[in-house]
This record gives C-alpha cells, structure tokens and sequence, in this order.
C-alpha cells in the first residue's frame, strides 16, 4: 500500500453482487489479506492480471453505507477511512443488473461518498449473461449519462466486459451530481425514489424466472426432506473428514517416518540425535498428520457456503435455534465454529442483536474446532477400530467423530438455553431477514486457495507454540538424566505432583501434563504426548502415536473422559484474545475460561465413572 | 393483512409499516425493496412455522414472523 506509483481500487457492493468473483478475475488467484491499519476486517488485496501498477482491494459486501450491524459497521467504516485518508485512488460498485434497483440505491450511496472524497467512481453492472440468457435489456448508456459516471455491463462469470474495466477506470470522472439533499444522511425514501426511478427507466423490464431455485428451495427447506437432507449433509461432512483426508494423512505420516529414517542416522549419537527423533519427528510431526484434515474440513465448508445451501441452512436452523435464545443467523458463526472459534466469533458480527450476539460468543467455544480434531482423532484412532458397518456404508471412527461433534454442540445449545432463560432480558426476539443467494456450483480456485491458507496459517501460527512447548516438554523430560527414564525426570516429578487433579478420571501424569500444555492451543495436547512417548520409546522404530496410546493400558472411560474434557474445555489462548477485543473488555472470556473449565471437569469424571460402570 | 399472512404462491402490496418497527430495519427493508406499493410474492411457507421465503424483484429474502408481521400488506 505504500508504493505511490500503484494506483489502488476499491471493489465495492452488495453481498452476491459477484463481487468476489470480479475480484478473482482481476486478480487471478494471487490475492492476500490487505493489511489495513487498526481495523479487523477481512480486506483481500490483489495485483490485477492485465496491469501490474493496479492493485484491487475487495471490501467486505454490505447492503448499504447506513450500517445495521457490528460487522457491517466495522467494513462501512473502513470504506470510509479508505476514502479519508487516500489509502485508495478509485471506486468500483458492483451492481447485479438482474436486480439494479436494490443495486442503485446502494450504488448512490457510494456515489455520493466518492462525491465528497473526491474519488473517480465507476459502477460495475454485473451478471449481464443471466440477462442475455433470459432476453432481457438494460440501457447502460442512458444510466450513465443519467449519473454523469460510467456504467459498464460486465460479466464476472463469463469475464465478458472485463477488459474494457481498466480503460474506463483511467478515465473515470469524480462524480459531479449533487443531489438536493445528503443522501447518506437523509430519509430513505429519497434515495430509493431515485433508485426505482433509475431501475424503471434504465433497468430490465420483466421478472427472472428463478423457478430452479424455488424448486430447490421447496425441496432444501421441506419439512421431511430439508431436515433429512440438512442431517446427511451434516454427516457427510464429518465422514468427508475421514474418509477424504486418511490418504493424505498416511501419506504425511510415511513421509514423516522416511525423513525420520533418512535424517537420523547423519545426526550424531547421543542428546542431538533424541532430541530429533522425539521433539521434531516426535512432537511435531505428530501434529502435521492431522493438517489434511484441516483441509477437508475448511473445504467442505467453504463449498457449502459457495454453493447457496448454508443460507438455506440458518433458516432451517432459525427455529430450532429460537429454543434455545439463538437466531438462524447464529448458524453460519457456529458452523464456522467447526473449522476454527476465531473465525466464528469474527462471524458473529452478522448476527445484528447484541443479545443474541453475546449468546452466540457462548455457543462458539464449545463447537467442535479444528484443534480438537487432532485430539479427538488420536483417542478414536486409539479405542475405536477402523472398521466398517452395514455393509461398508458407516465407518465406526466416523460415526464416534460425529458423536463427539454432536455432543459440543448439544453442549453449546444447552449453555445458551439456559442462560437465555436464566435472564429474562436476553430472550427478547429481533428480525431475522436473510437473502437466499441462488444455488450455484461452487468455484474451486478460490475454495482450494482459502483452505489451504488455512492450513498455512495453522501450521505457522499454531506451529510456532508447538515447537516452543514440545522444546521446552522435552528439556524437561530429557534431563537430568539424560532421557534414561521418563518418570525420574523434571517433567516426570513435576507430573506426579499435578497426577491427583486428573486421577479422578483415570489419566497418569503424563496425560496430566498433555492437558496442562494444551490450555495454550487444545493441539499441543498431541506434540506433548508424542514427545513425551517418544523420550519413553527412544530407540524403537516409529509407530503410531495412537497405537502407543493403546499399548499403554489407557482404560476405555479415561478415553471418554478426555473426549468430553476437550470438548468442553475453552483451551484456546487465541479464542480468548479475540474475545476480549470484540467485545471490549475481558469479563466475557474470563467467564467462559472459568466456567468451561469447571464444566469440563465435573463432566470429564461423570464419563469416566459412566463408561467404567457399564464397560 | 400482514406479510406474514401472505399465502404460498400469492402475492400482494405492501401499504405500510406497522409503528412499532425499529426504524433502523424500516430503512433496511426499504433499501431491500419491501417499500409501500412493491409487490411482494410469497414464494414458500416451510411448516413448523420456519421464516418463510418472499420474492421482490428478482430477489428472495427469508423472512420470520418478528418481522413479517409487522408489515402491512394488501
């Protein structure tokens, strides 16, 4: 953002204007998250294809620059700065020429914005295919002499239009109209007066047939067959996980195991070469395996979004989730939840309640995140076998993994139900109104790019504290007598003086100090224990850090245990910083910290004693 | 006659908003077409009393009966 020679451009619109896939055409897949001074709002910036003096920088989609919510406050106001403080040099609206109405009374907004930063301005009529397609007209010139900006009809799915984009923005006028009255600021009816006027005179005549989607809609959102469907998508989902990603992760674990093999014997005998073979290969290589996974996950997800159904997901989901003092739109924020809380609290900006916003942050933490999966795997992976039933058809690890995510989540509702009702103040109702964006068949570029920059960010952020623990783990364990017996060593005394607190479930002290470790990120749970084994197991080949687990005697309830204490326990440093900053102080997450914590606890010794009694 | 009364498969126009209406969601309503003297089709009523699906130009929002009611239609 600094090169002064770059002419940067904002791409501005509506959500399912095609905004996104504009900017994917311009760009190409070469985009990363701008970095915008003091905000915390997902700006993606990206050098265009055809020049690469033009850098394009998507602002998140937002129905109008007069903000409803917390989250479209927060991309309103960065818009505005941009315009402030020069940190842009042009403006983009996009607009859906199939709905130019609902466009222009948003594009008339930013006009005027541009207006008053002095900004060259140029309205970007998109979808002009669906027109096409349908025999439908609309007269961009006459639009554009009627604004004194230009319009161009563009096509982002069919990249028609795109390339006269840049030549128009060279040349695109500060826009001079000046309406009798501050559009931003004034009564609604002005602007869309103005608007339908437009749209009458300028627009395509006739409605759309969306008959497809009505049909898939009466199919997705029918009584018997939605929730049916809403279940096996759900559960594909978490048997994708599986199935999709064990290659992957056998293939990461090989190729662990061959490095492991190739590097070790040029590593001098002694502390450098244990050091290697259990903190490195040990430690975090254990947490590599699960990366795939992560993977598929945010994949699956992210298709489901691009693909129309999660929208038609938040309103099956609406009435449920009033039960429990939700709203649908609490559905997208916990979904995201799966992948990672940190996402979803950033999610739970959509919901425009603050009460059901705080009720969401609650349900959040206990949905089953991505850092659980790597402890979740190891406990199925250790007790449960990988064999299939009725007739191949269910996998018995998938359907335990779909059992643990189901029990979060009944976990995150029952927290809400109560404490909604607890508090007679948050259980009053507020709109829910959400766009249904038409069904479409996902494009896998973008979905293929964003899941695997979720890995990276993963491996990277979590990475660092992993290495850092399974360091500091193995010192511990190693010395002082030189990794001759684990159970003599600092870590080891240290273990024995905290075994009591988790002895009530039946876990010795090594997976006492695994669960310590893990308060910093649930995943460092794994490294620990694969380094701690490791220092155990020195000088046998590698196996499985489950099948060592499994070897170990670990009784079937203090498994069930560990799975519930990890499914309810807040142990996520990240999640905790996050929500401090969204809601402004750290009552909340200190809250929850303790709560949870206790919660995971008393829940974690009931399982175990459940599971003892009737095994 | 509210929106939330509004048929399957029929449609009608909006006359008003009902006063109680938090006028932030009166704008945004507005900006999203459900302004006086647009039609308004109701394209589909999931049962179990899920916010149902209405059509205005081009667009189908879903809508639940906390806000549907509150707009007039006739």
């Amino acid at each position: 953002m600094s090169d002064p020679s770059e002419s940067k451009i904002a791409l501005i619109g509506s959500p399912n204007s095609g905004k996104s896939l504009l900017f994917n055409r311009l760009t190409g897949l070469n985009q990363k998250v701008a970095n915008f001074p003091g905000i915390t709002v997902d700006i993606s910036a990206g050098q265009s294809l055809a020049n690469k003096s033009v850098k394009y920088l998507d602002f998140p989609g937002v129905y109008s620059l007069q903000a409803i919510s917390g989250e479209e406050k927060v991309a309103v106001d960065a818009f505005i700065r941009a315009l402030e403080e020069d940190l842009i040099d042009s403006v983009v609206c996009v607009v859906d020429s199939t709905r130019l109405e609902k466009g222009l009374i948003f594009a008339l907004q930013v006009l005027e914005a541009c207006h008053s930063y002095n900004k060259p301005f140029v309205i970007a009529a998109n979808m002009v295919d669906v027109l096409t397609q349908h025999r439908m007209h609309f007269d961009a010139e006459g639009l554009a002499e009627a604004l004194k900006v230009p319009v161009l009809p563009i096509s982002a799915k069919t990249s028609a239009g795109l390339e006269i984009l840049p030549e128009a923005l060279a040349k695109a006028p500060v826009p001079s109209q000046k309406f009798e009255s501050d559009i931003i600021a004034s009564d609604e009816s002005i602007n869309h007066l103005h608007a339908q006027q437009l749209a009458e005179q300028f627009g395509p005549k006739g409605d759309l047939l969306i008959n497809t989607q009505t049909r898939l809609d009466s199919f997705f959102l029918h009584s018997w067959f939605g929730g049916l469907s809403f279940f096996v998508i759900m559960y594909l989902l978490f048997q994708a996980i599986f199935t999709w990603a064990s290659p992957v992760m056998d293939g990461v674990e090989a190729t662990i195991q061959w490095l492991a093999t190739a590097v070790l014997p040029l590593v001098p005998e002694g502390m450098a070469s244990d050091f290697v073979a259990d903190a490195l290969f040990g430690g975090i290589g254990a947490f590599l395996v699960f990366v795939p996974q992560i993977f598929v996950l945010t994949l699956v997800v992210g298709m489901l979004e691009d693909s129309g159904y999660l929208a038609r997901a938040a309103v099956i989901c609406h009435k449920p989730l009033r039960l429990f003092g939700l709203t649908g739109k609490s559905f997208i924020p916990m979904l995201s939840g799966v992948a990672c809380a940190i996402p979803g609290v950033y999610a739970a900006r959509t919901v425009d309640s603050p009460r059901k916003r705080w009720l969401t942050y609650l349900a959040i933490p206990l949905m089953p995140c991505s850092a659980r999966l790597p402890v979740y795997t190891l406990i199925i992976a250790a007790f449960i076998p990988a064999q299939k039933a009725l007739g191949g058809l269910v996998g018995w690890q998938g359907l335990a993994m779909f059992g643990i995510y189901l029990f979060g989540i009944i976990c995150a509702l029952l927290v809400t139900a109560v404490v909604s009702r607890s508090n007679a103040e948050l259980r009053s109702d507020l709109p829910f109104v959400l766009e249904m964006p038409p069904y479409r068949v996902p494009s896998w570029g973008p979905l293929l790019r964003n899941a695997w920059d979720r890995c990276q960010h993963f491996v990277t952020k979590a990475g660092k504290v992993i290495f850092v623990v399974t360091v500091v783990i193995w010192l511990l364990g190693y010395f002082p007598n030189q990794g001759a017996s684990l159970g003599d060593s600092w870590l080891g005394r240290m273990g024995q003086w905290i075994e009591p607190i988790f002895a009530p479930f039946g876990l010795d002290w090594r997976y006492g100090v695994a669960i310590l470790s893990s308060f910093l990120a649930r995943e460092v749970f794994v490294g620990t224990l694969g380094t701690m084994f490791g220092i155990e197991g020195a000088e046998e080949n590698f196996i499985s850090l489950a099948q060592q687990i499994q070897e170990s005697g670990l009784p079937l309830g203090s498994g069930a245990a560990l799975l519930v204490f990890f499914a309810i326990a807040l142990q996520c440093v990240s999640t905790l910083a996050v929500l401090q900053r969204e809601t402004g102080s750290w009552r909340l997450p200190a809250q929850l910290f303790v709560s949870y914590s206790i919660l995971a606890y008393g829940a974690a010794i009931l399982m175990f004693h459940l599971v003892e009694f009737f095994a | 006659m509210t929106l939330w009364d509004l048929r399957q498969g029929s449609s009608a126009k909006v006359s008003s908003f009902k006063a109680s209406i938090e006028s932030s969601y009166r704008t945004r309503l507005t900006e999203l077409g459900f302004h006086p003297g647009e039609q308004i089709a109701c394209v589909l009523s999931p049962s179990l009393g899920a916010p149902k699906l209405y059509q205005v130009n081009n667009t189908v929002y879903s809508l639940d009966d906390s806000i549907a009611s509150l707009i007039e239609v006739a």
